[in-house]
């Protein structure tokens, strides 16, 4: 059935609605409509798709969005949770403004302490105003850098997140090009 | 008379114009602070410059210029490589920030826009300038280089607006000050005027476009087809030029060229990289249900000249098979042995939807929703598992090296800076950052 949920979803995310009963049958190779329809009806009990007042089928859960799955209480099976709650996708759970994202591969091991490794991904947003304690992306000497800042009074003060590091002292202005909202580590 | 108004009015529509400034070398400089403040040019692959950051124009560096000659009067340039994917996300960027404050937005070209923000002051609680000076704010925050944005009463107002001052320009010209602006332009400077239609207003004695909009009407019917009259009425203040906010989902033709370094007269490699071209072509055809009914076919010459031919299909087709055999037949008659070529290309034109196809008396069509279904099977994979995973046999030689031997088969820098489970062929949609991390 995953792979039948798989080509109705590219059909929606191609024609941008959901697909007949007829062109159901023939995106999956099926002899009937009758087939399709048997096919509908178990992706609605999984609650793949959804069927509106006139028997059409709508899209129901997806866009790929990950199941929050709510508490497990003990003894009562809980059907709610689908229902009750409202899922985003990983990326609005880790962007909030889209335009403003950017993402930097971390090369250095200057923030292993803040749980940064080299390798990993960081996402990065621009017109942020960076508060005092955030990670931020900075250009220092032509080079990015990046670093906890410390604002004291007027001082600031570019911190690394290890120990052999010395923290930076900007003489000049500081541009700072973007403040960290993620990190992202593929293993 | 100088300093009569052309209208009397501010702004009875407000058109925004906005401008990217230097767009592709500015793209390169915000993501990298070893660019910053260098003369940066791409287009290394194609062995001209594409764009130049503002360092390298205040050198002389020009659009076309060819890289030799950029070296020549600019010895330290900092050539890249096009990395149109780079690009095409912040466009897109570019965009969606200006549709914050309106919907209204014409995506005139990757790196400029038209936003109507007519009506905007009271739900927005601001006035036309400050609306225009937020968006531009918005834009150069959020995309990391500067914008030119012009504010008229209309389209070919709003462009000489935005090309009053660049770069990070802010003009506004409501509709009693146009003249002031007009005088200090030439004709050829306005949008919509080519160089045939100055010539020719300058033998009439009109220089500058506030002359142009001072003639009477009568005078610009006589003298002007549709289009000029329109410009002229757009000049007077008046509005005409519609924005165009659909998203581009038709296409009068389709084209595809593309550059190869070093030129070549290898029979072989060349119709190799002409196929390849109408494959690319083909594809952008099936993914908008289109089919053409005739193509051109060029070569472009080592001296930058072209030879061609254009030919009419017997039938509508989207399967490259049909094509390349068409432009197989008509091979030899661009192509000379003895000559270098450095770049092929198709255009395909006089599209039509697919479902309005004819079906022809010798069993063809059947043939041809065959192929059809094949194709489907082909995009399919290309789909999953990168673009070029299938292709023609006739493609070969073109798909087995990369484009660009040498120097300027440099790629991309974010096709080498990968994340993990990125792959050369797929990518995360986000831009990156490049430059050492210290």
């Amino acid at each position: 059935m995953k792979k039948y949920h798989a080509k109705i979803i590219a059909f929606y995310r191609k024609a941008k609605r959901m697909p007949s009963y007829g062109e159901i049958a023939r995106l999956l190779g099926f002899k009937s409509k009758n087939a399709a329809y048997k096919l509908v009806v178990k992706m609605v009990e999984a609650g793949l798709v959804a069927k509106d007042s006139s028997g059409k089928i709508i899209p129901k859960r997806i866009f790929g969005e990950t199941r929050v799955l709510g508490t497990v209480e003990a003894g009562f099976p809980s059907p709610a949770e689908e229902e009750l709650i409202d899922t985003i996708t990983l990326d609005e759970y880790l962007i909030k403004n889209k335009e403003a994202t950017y993402m930097l591969k971390v090369s250095g091991d200057s923030m292993i302490d803040a749980g940064i490794k080299p390798g990993d991904i960081v996402l990065v947003e621009r017109n942020k105003p960076p508060k005092n304690g955030d990670i931020v992306i900075a250009e220092v000497d032509g080079n990015w850098t990046m670093k906890y800042l410390r604002k004291s009074g007027r001082q600031i003060t570019l911190a690394p997140g290890n120990k052999k590091f010395k923290p930076i002292v900007p003489e000049d202005e500081l541009n700072i090009a973007a403040v960290v909202t993620a990190v992202v580590r593929k293993y | 008379m100088q300093d009569q108004p052309l209208s009397i009015n501010s702004f009875p529509r407000a058109i925004l114009h906005i401008d990217g400034d230097a767009f592709f070398a500015s793209c390169e400089q915000s993501r990298d602070p070893r660019l910053k403040g260098k003369p940066v040019i791409t287009g290394k692959e194609r062995g001209i410059a594409a764009s130049m950051s503002y360092e390298a124009k205040a050198r002389g560096v020009t659009r076309a210029m060819r890289l030799s000659d950029i070296k020549k009067i600019c010895p330290d340039a900092v050539f890249l490589p096009s990395d149109y994917e780079t690009y095409s996300l912040l466009s897109k960027r570019f965009y969606e920030i200006v549709r914050r404050y309106t919907s209204d937005v014409e995506e005139y070209s990757i790196d400029e826009c038209f936003a109507d923000i007519t009506g905007l002051r009271r739900p927005l609680r601001m006035n036309y300038s400050r609306i225009a000076g937020k968006i531009k704010a918005d834009l150069d925050a959020e995309l990391g280089f500067t914008f030119s944005a012009g504010l008229g009463p209309n389209k070919t107002i709003a462009k000489v607006g935005s090309k009053w001052k660049k770069p990070s320009g802010l003009t506004i010209i409501p509709g009693y000050s146009i003249h002031r602006y007009l005088a200090k332009k030439y004709t050829e400077d306005i949008w919509g005027i080519g160089p045939q239609t100055s010539a020719y207003l300058k033998k009439e004695k009109v220089n500058t476009a506030l002359e142009l909009a001072r003639k009477n009407e009568e005078w610009v019917r006589e003298k002007f087809t549709k289009p000029i009259q329109e410009t002229w009425r757009e000049l007077n203040g008046q509005f005409v030029f519609e924005l165009e906010t659909e998203s581009k989902e038709s296409y009068a033709s389709i084209q595809k060229v593309r550059t190869f370094t070093p030129p070549s007269r290898d029979r072989g490699f060349i119709f190799s990289q002409l196929s390849k071209n109408i494959e690319n072509a083909c594809i952008k055809l099936r993914r908008y249900s289109l089919s053409a009914k005739s193509g051109s076919f060029f070569l472009k010459l080592q001296n930058f000249r072209y030879s061609g031919i254009e030919v009419k299909f017997s039938r509508l087709t989207s399967v490259p098979n049909d094509i390349v055999n068409i432009a197989r037949i008509h091979f030899d008659e661009m192509y000379n042995s003895r000559t270098l070529y450095r770049a092929t290309g198709v255009t395909l034109s006089k599209l039509e939807e697919d479902k309005n196809k004819q079906l022809d008396l010798f069993g063809e069509a059947v043939r041809s929703e065959e192929m059809k279904r094949l194709f489907k099977g082909v995009d399919e994979v290309n789909d999953k598992f990168g673009k070029h995973t299938i292709y023609l046999g006739s493609s070969f030689a073109a798909n087995k090296f990369s484009q660009h031997l040498g120097d300027r088969g440099d790629a991309p820098q974010r096709k080498n800076l990968l994340a993990r489970g990125e792959t050369k062929r797929k990518r995360l949609a986000i831009p990156m950052f490049v430059g050492e991390v210290v």
